[in-house]
Order: structure tokens, then sequence, then C-alpha cells
């Protein structure tokens, strides 16, 4: 065994993960409109277990349709998608890599809502538009509350059901969990509104219910923002305080969670997450296909798109990342929590120096690291480390070109340079996830 | 769902909430388009009306002679409607388009016609209005002719022995409530002289201009009217320099005047070769031995203030006079006489005015030159020493307190008349500080020989008896050209400065040769 605490492996409770690296969860417009997974999914989560985490969250997976980022996003809203999902956790479970559903709802954080959702406003906590881009939303009522609730328990009993070894609740950067946690949004004047306690009732009923349905024998961890700086919008309140994010983690750790990922920011993408660059020649490409999203999207089109108005969104967007690392952004946020909660704690953001993840573990900040841009980057990641490089030859510049793709074009790595600059073979790498096709079937066949 | 025509509820809530952001446009629109003319408004009255300056003048005399020392801006006149004044009031203008029935003197241009604007009068721009007032050479250039048929020659720096400046000022101060001076009036007149006014100027000349002309008119007239109605005429080459300054610069009314100061008119002075001056008792009464108080004093009676005064353009004339002399005097005496003359002139008369050297340049020396002899022994009439009160003394004390380069400290009362430099004498007839003495020959001639009235206002150099030739006259009739001079009129006396007057025929005609060569 290494005996680099990296490769350390973690015995929890009910997950036993083999090192210390997370592939954190992320997507691509890979899967069926109807929310059923690919074969294009099973290969894009299969390079990060052949590369050698130690388990991987998922990308963002609703619980129920009208929870949707993107259409084009897996779904786990109807026990028929468990079959596909369980062929996923097997091609993973292959590199003895641990697989964690993300069990998600977006709220009004919808940024491409497709067929099935375009003809409604969203669900949220509240009936505010959505700060950033103007997507329109409606407050839930109990009942929404309730059938939600539902749902997520639904969606931990479909993810079990399917082999996955775990579920993880996103309830961080602005997605609908976020909506009823933060004080910069939700305005609610019912028993899910007003104090910290109601605030966060919302999410400790979905744990409560995921636990009914479940069990305490099944891993269910919380992704958690440590602090919002929800006032991106400089007239938005600013939203949760870290002391106020400790409370909840404790409160999590209370109703039966059985880890905290730790995060930072109440809407996503966020100037602190991930941290990193904001490139405005891509955003002017690819924000088009979300134009007709929101109500105020033709405003940040114009903002992305014309270099004198560039400057506006500029200030807006990176004053806050003054006095904050990009790798690690959400460190101390995990050592926050890690000093309040004795169940493990993991953290995300700009991981990708081994040299930092070693210190912090061994420091006791925190237990694991989740990574996402950096294994976009070098799926191999892991084993660069284990062989003794601590950064990758070829390292990711945390550019957030992959981000910025995400509404228009196949989830990968966009920084040119890592490529030499030859275009033809960032698409090659683009597209390998779509080189082994699944068995395509004749449908009148059988008929005939 | 609902159903509609509507593909996304983004489009739904964009059509419910068209008619609030069609009135939010409309609101939108019509502010920008109210900024956009104000903006567009804004910029064509910040070029048109923006623009101050004036024009300079490389060439020290052409500075002197035009050249703005920024008496405009409060006292002036718009540029045309100084033009328009005589097309206005043919009457007191003799019918000519100029300005030379008050005695000012014009020049000729490079292609031989006569310039718009007279000697002593110059332009700026304020606030984009092209004004025009007086400098310091409205009073400080005159001319002479040698003889008859020649045409007169300017000189820069000589006494105006031509203007007529009490009656200038009345004729514009009338003009004030005239309604000849009606914008409807003077547009028409205004476009036969090619002014090219166009809307927006008309606007502001209706709204703007003529209503703070007329204003000031009104205002000026209001405050000077009763003491010029008053005084004796001054008549041209004279000013009463400090009654108007009471009331003008210092806010009093006439009522506040004693009977005794009001008749302060006296002759303008040369201004030659100022250096050697400095340290003198400055002005007839010498209530100031300061050159710069004298000058800016001097530039404020031309309408300057403490806030227009223009003191760069001030000090280049103030420099230039430093050295200027006058021009040779063209006289020839016998050397004889001269000689003669010279030994009397050096026994009676060097003490208090000093001499002509040998090399016929003026030297200033003298125990007394450039000091006060008393009234009670000068004898010569009191009303210019009376004008000038204590009480004036301590106020003018008050100017420029703010700005130490600048702060009037020097002025003082005194108790009679300064000894003045006598050069260029030639060119400074009529003598005596109220030009009340037509010639240096009926100097010296007792008070009972002097003329008790002569035309003054000419400028034919008189050879025999030093000065302007100067008829005689009959008081309240009209003369043929100039003004006629009464001796007898409050302030007009010819008494005093006896001296020499008891020399006998001889020493007298040795003595007129002798100061006829200053």
């Amino acid at each position: 065994m290494s005996e680099d605490v990296i490769f350390q492996p973690l015995d929890w409770p009910n997950l036993k993960v083999k090192n210390r690296i997370f592939r954190s969860s992320i997507s691509g417009r890979f899967d069926n409109e109807d929310g059923g997974v690919t074969q294009t999914r099973i290969n894009w989560e299969n390079k990060f277990a052949r590369g050698g985490v130690g388990a991987i969250i998922s990308s963002y997976v609703p619980v129920l349709m009208e929870g949707r980022i993107i259409a084009g996003y897996a779904t786990i809203h109807d026990d028929r998608l468990i079959e596909d999902w369980g062929k996923l956790a097997e091609a993973v479970h292959l590199h003895d890599c641990r697989y964690i559903m993300q069990l998600s709802h977006s709220g009004r954080q919808m940024d491409i809502p497709g067929v099935y959702n375009q003809q409604r406003p969203a669900l949220s906590s509240t009936s505010n538009k959505e700060s950033l881009h103007g997507f329109l939303c409606k407050a839930m009522t109990a009942r929404d509350i309730d059938t939600t609730i539902r749902a997520f328990a639904q969606g931990a009993r479909r993810a079990r059901e399917a082999g996955i070894d775990g579920v993880e609740l996103h309830a961080s950067h602005g997605y609908l969990i976020t909506q009823f946690l933060s004080s910069g949004i939700n305005d609610r004047k019912d028993a899910y509104g007003g104090s910290l306690q109601n605030r966060a009732r919302f999410l400790l009923d979905i744990i409560g219910a995921i636990r009914a349905e479940v069990g305490d024998g099944y891993h269910l961890q919380v992704k958690l923002s440590g602090i919002d700086h929800n006032n991106v919008i400089p007239w938005e309140g600013k939203g949760n305080t870290l002391d106020e994010g400790i409370e909840v983690a404790k409160w999590c750790e209370a109703a039966g969670a059985d880890a905290i990922h730790a995060s930072i920011g109440s809407l996503f993408p966020h100037p602190l997450m991930p941290p990193g660059g904001f490139d405005f020649e891509t955003i002017a490409s690819t924000y088009d296909a979300m134009i007709s999203s929101g109500v105020d999207t033709l405003r940040n089109y114009l903002l992305f798109r014309y270099p004198l108005l560039r400057p506006i969104f500029k200030w807006i967007w990176f004053r806050m990342k003054k006095h904050y690392p990009v790798e690690g952004v959400a460190a101390e946020v995990a050592h926050a929590f890690k000093r309040n909660v004795k169940i493990p704690v993991i953290c995300t953001g700009g991981f990708q120096d081994a040299a930092l993840v070693r210190r912090l573990i061994n420091d006791g900040w925190l237990d694991g690291v989740t990574i996402t841009r950096a294994l976009v980057a070098n799926n191999d990641l892991p084993q660069q480390w284990r062989a003794g490089r601590d950064n990758p030859d070829r390292p990711c510049t945390f550019c957030n070109k992959c981000l910025l793709n995400a509404p228009k074009n196949p989830m990968g790595c966009y920084e040119l340079e890592r490529f030499g600059g030859d275009w033809d073979r960032m698409v090659q790498e683009l597209m390998s996830i779509y080189e082994t096709k699944p068995d395509l079937q004749i449908p009148d066949r059988a008929a005939a | 769902m609902q159903a509609d025509n509507f593909v996304t509820a983004v489009q739904r809530h964009s059509a419910r909430s068209r008619w609030r952001r069609t009135a939010i446009l409309i609101v939108v629109a019509i502010i920008f388009l109210i900024g956009f003319v104000a903006l567009i408004l804004g910029g064509v009255a910040l070029a048109r009306f923006s623009d101050s300056s004036t024009p300079h003048y490389e060439n020290i005399v052409e500075h002197f002679k035009y050249g703005s020392i920024g008496s405009e801006p409060e006292s002036g006149l718009p540029y045309w409607l100084w033009q328009a004044l005589p097309k206005l009031y043919p009457e007191e203008f003799k019918g000519r388009d100029d300005y030379k029935a008050f005695g000012f003197l014009y020049e000729e241009d490079e292609d031989g016609s006569q310039r718009d604007l007279p000697i002593g009068v110059s332009q700026r721009r304020v606030s984009g209005v092209d004004l025009v007032w007086l400098n310091c050479a409205v009073c400080h250039t005159g001319t002479v002719r040698m003889t008859e048929d020649e045409a007169p020659t300017i000189i820069p720096a000589m006494p105006s022995n031509n203007l007529d400046l009490m009656r200038f000022i009345e004729v514009v101060l009338d003009a004030g409530p005239d309604p000849r001076l009606a914008p409807d009036n003077l547009f028409p007149i205004l476009d036969d002289m090619g002014a090219e006014l166009d809307w927006i100027d008309r606007l502001v000349w209706r709204l703007i201009v003529m209503p703070q002309v007329r204003e000031g008119m009104l205002d000026q007239r209001a405050k000077l009217g009763e003491l010029l109605e008053a005084q004796s005429d001054w008549g041209p080459g004279r000013v009463d320099t400090f009654n108007p300054y009471k009331l003008l610069e210092f806010g009093k009314d006439f009522d506040d005047l004693d009977d005794d100061e009001i008749h302060g008119a006296a002759d303008f002075p040369s201004i030659y070769y100022q250096g050697p001056r400095d340290g003198m008792q400055l002005h007839w009464d010498g209530n100031n031995p300061s050159l710069q108080e004298r000058n800016l004093s001097a530039a404020i009676g031309a309408g300057v203030t403490e806030e227009t005064v223009d003191h760069e353009s001030i000090e280049r004339v103030a420099d230039w006079l430093l050295d200027l002399k006058p021009p040779a005097n063209p006289n020839s005496e016998d050397p004889e006489v001269l000689t003669a003359g010279r030994d009397i002139y050096m026994d009676r008369c060097v003490a208090c005015h000093g001499y002509r050297g040998d090399d016929g340049g003026y030297v200033f020396a003298g125990e007394t030159l450039g000091k006060v002899t008393p009234i009670g022994e000068i004898a010569t009439d009191p009303g210019r020493l009376n004008s000038y009160t204590e009480e004036l003394s301590v106020l003018q004390r008050r100017l420029f307190e703010d700005d130490p380069d600048y702060a009037f400290e020097n002025f003082r009362k005194t108790g009679g008349y300064a000894n003045m430099p006598l050069d260029g004498l030639w060119l400074r007839a009529p003598y005596l500080h109220n030009g009340a003495v037509p010639t240096l020959h009926d100097l010296l001639m007792p008070e009972a020989d002097r003329p008790g009235a002569f035309v003054r206002g000419l400028d034919l150099f008189d050879v025999e008896q030093g000065g302007f030739v100067a008829p005689g006259c009959t008081p309240g009739e009209s003369v043929e050209a100039g003004f006629c001079y009464d001796t007898d009129a409050p302030g007009n006396s010819n008494a005093g400065h006896l001296y020499g007057t008891d020399l006998s025929a001889e020493q007298k005609s040795a003595l007129l040769a002798y100061l006829k060569t200053f």
C-alpha cells in the first residue's frame, strides 16, 4: 500500500474508497431527451474510473424532469431508468471505483429548459427571478415541496437499486436546496422561510425522507456551500455566512448525513466556483443557446459579445475573486466544517497540485478532494500523482472554457494551448467518448 | 398545462409585461430624446457661448492702442451694438458712421480703409459675445498738426486732446431707455451692417444680451446722471476721474458728495517715460507714488473691475511706458534767446520742474520735482484736489484686498498739486491740471490777462505761443470746431501758478522760447 496519504483508502461506515481522489460532478449533453443514460455517458464516466480516481460523483442528476438544468442530462425520475444507471455503475466498478449519484433539482437555475420545461416557470423557494440570467420561477407550494422531497427519496432508492454506491444531495451552487437555504434568495413566510432553521428545513426533510426510504446503511453525503457570496449582482443580498453554513453542516450530520462535501457560492457558475478565468470569446460563441431561457439573457449576451461592454461584466465577476486562491478556493470552508462535524469532509475547488492536497489532508483540513477540470484535462491525474508528478505536464489552466462551452458543445477540454494549438487534436479528444457506439437497433426488425 | 401560442414561459412573461415595457421604452425614448436635444443645444451653446478670448497684438504699440485691459465684460457694449449706435442716433454722431464726433481717433488698415474700431477701443469675446470698450489709449493718445493743411499725426501716450468723454458717456447712457434700442428696431440695422445673426443669436440677443446691456446702461445712468448734470462740461481732453469712481465702484450716492468735490474734471495727462516717475507723487494731486497702483486705478476708471482686470495686459503697457520718451520737439529757437531763457528757467523753475539737458533730453532733477505744492501756494483751481477725498482714499485701499500682489496701499489725500516733470511739454496743452490756460505764453501772464474763454480740442501746433491754437470764444455760442472752454465755470478757473508772471516782456519771451523746446 502506498504511503502517500492521497492514496490511503477511506473506510467510511457506508462507503469504502481506494484513495482520496473523487471526481466531482460534471455533466455534458450526452443523454437522451427523456432522461435516459446513453453509452456516451458511460464512456465519459469510465474515462475517469480508468484514470484511477477512487470515486466518481455523477453528473447533476435531477430527481424530477422539472428539475433539469439542461435538457440532455440524465435523470433518475423514473424506475425505468434504473437498469441503465446500473450499467454505468457496473462499468465504473470494473476499475475499483465507487459511484455516487448527485441527486439534484435545478429550481429556478434552469439554463436550458428544453421542451419538457420551457412552457412553465421553474419551481423555487421564491417567485423572484434568478439574479444572473433572469430565469423565471414560481414559489413552490407545500404540496410542491412534499412532492419534491419524496422525489429525492425515490431518487435515492433508485440509485441504490441500480447498484450505485451512494448519493449526494446537491445543496450548494444555487440549485433548489440552496434556494431554500440562502437568506439572499429565500423570501418565504412559511415554515420553509425566515430563520436559518426554517430555511434548512427543506434539506433536512429530504435527508430524513431518504433515510426513511433507504435506511441508515446507504451512503448519503451533502454538498454544501459554506458561504453564499450571493451578491454577484451587486444589489442582491449577500446570503448565508460561514457561521450559518457550519450550523447547517452540523444539522446535516445530526439528520443522518455520512459526509459533507464543502464548496462555496450560491449560484453557478459563480466567480469563486469554479475558480479561474472567464473567456469572453468562448461565452460569446455559446451563450446564444441560452438567450431564450431568461429575461436578462439578452443583456448578458450583449455584455459578453461586445468588447466595449465587457469591462462592466469583468468588474461584476472579478471583484469577488480578490483574496481567494484558485487552487483550494474552498479549503478554508472545508477546514471550518471539519472542526465542527465528526463526519468526513471532502472539498472541491481547483485542486491539481498533489502537494497541496497532501498537505491539506495531513493537516486535517479535509479527508479527500473532489476534482473536475484537472481530471477533464488529464483523466489519468491520479496515476501521474502516484508516479510522483505532483503537477501534470499539460496541466489544466483553469480557463473554464469547458464550462463555458457546456450550453452548446460536448463536454471536454477546450484549452487549445494544451493541444499545442492543434484544433483538430482537441476536437478528436472531445469526440473520443463517442468512438465506441452503443448497440444500434433496427426498430421494426422483430415485427417484420 | 395552459395552451397558448407561446413556445416558452419567457415569451409569455414578456408578452404579459409588454405594455409595461412599451411604456418604459416610451418614457426612456422621451427622456433620451429630451436629453439628446438638450445635448445638442448644450453643445451648440457651449461652442457658441463659452468662447472667451481677446485678440493678441504682438506689436506693443498696437497692443496699447487696441489691446484689451479687461474693461469689456462689466462695462462694455456688444461689438455690433457699438457699430449700430451711430445709425440709431445720427444726430449725436453728426451723421457719421463712426465715433469721430466724440473725438475718437481712427487709423487706416492695410488696404487704406478706416479700421472698424477707433484707437482706445478694444474687443473681447465674453461668453461667445464680442464686446468692446475702452483701454488706456483712449485717454492717452492725441494728434498734432504742424500746419493747417497737413493730416493729423497720431501720437500714442500724449494726452488725448480730442476725446470728449463726457459727451460720449452721456449719449451712450441716454440710449438705455430709448425705444430705438429695442431688438425689433435694432436687428434690421444689424442685418444691414452684415452682422449675420441667426435665430439662436437673435434669441440670445433678445433674451439676454440686450436686456443686460440696457439694464447696465440704466443702472449707470441712474448713478451718474445727477453728477454729470451738475458738473461743468468737461470738454475734449478732460475727465473727472474720481467722482464717477465713487458712484460706480463704491456705490456712493450723488447726494453723499459735498458741493466742493463735484467739480473734479482735469486734463488727461501724458504718460511718457514712467520709469523715472516711480516714487514721485503721481496724479495731478500727487495722491499715490506707486506706478502700479496708479496704473490699476486708471484702468478701473476705464471700466475694468477686480474680477475682470487683465493684469498681464496692463503690465505689458506699463513696461513699455517705463522707457518711452516723447517725440522730439520740432521747434527751433535762436540759441542766444534760448540761453537767456534757460538762465531764467534755471533760476525760477528748475526746482519744481527739472530741466532740459544739453543733449535735448529731459532731466528728472529738482528739489521739489514730483512733490506736492500746497494749494495755498499754487493757488490753482481746487476742484480737482477737492474731488479726491480722505474717504475715497480709505475706500481705494480696500480694493484688491484679497490679492497681495495688487492691493492698494499708497493712496493718500494730499493738500495741493504735484509739480510735474515737463518732458513732452509741447504736446500737453492746454496747461495747468485743468487745462485752463491754452498756451505757455498765456501761462506766463497774470490771471487777468489769461484768456477767459478759448477753444480747446484743436490740434494745430501754435508755434508762437507754445501749445495748440486756441482762438477766443464766447461761452454759450457755438464754435466752428472744438469746444468753448469757460474759465468762469466751476472747476475751470485759470487762476494760480503765477510763477514768471512778474518777468519783463523780454524775459518772458526768452523763457517761453526755452519752454517751447521741452
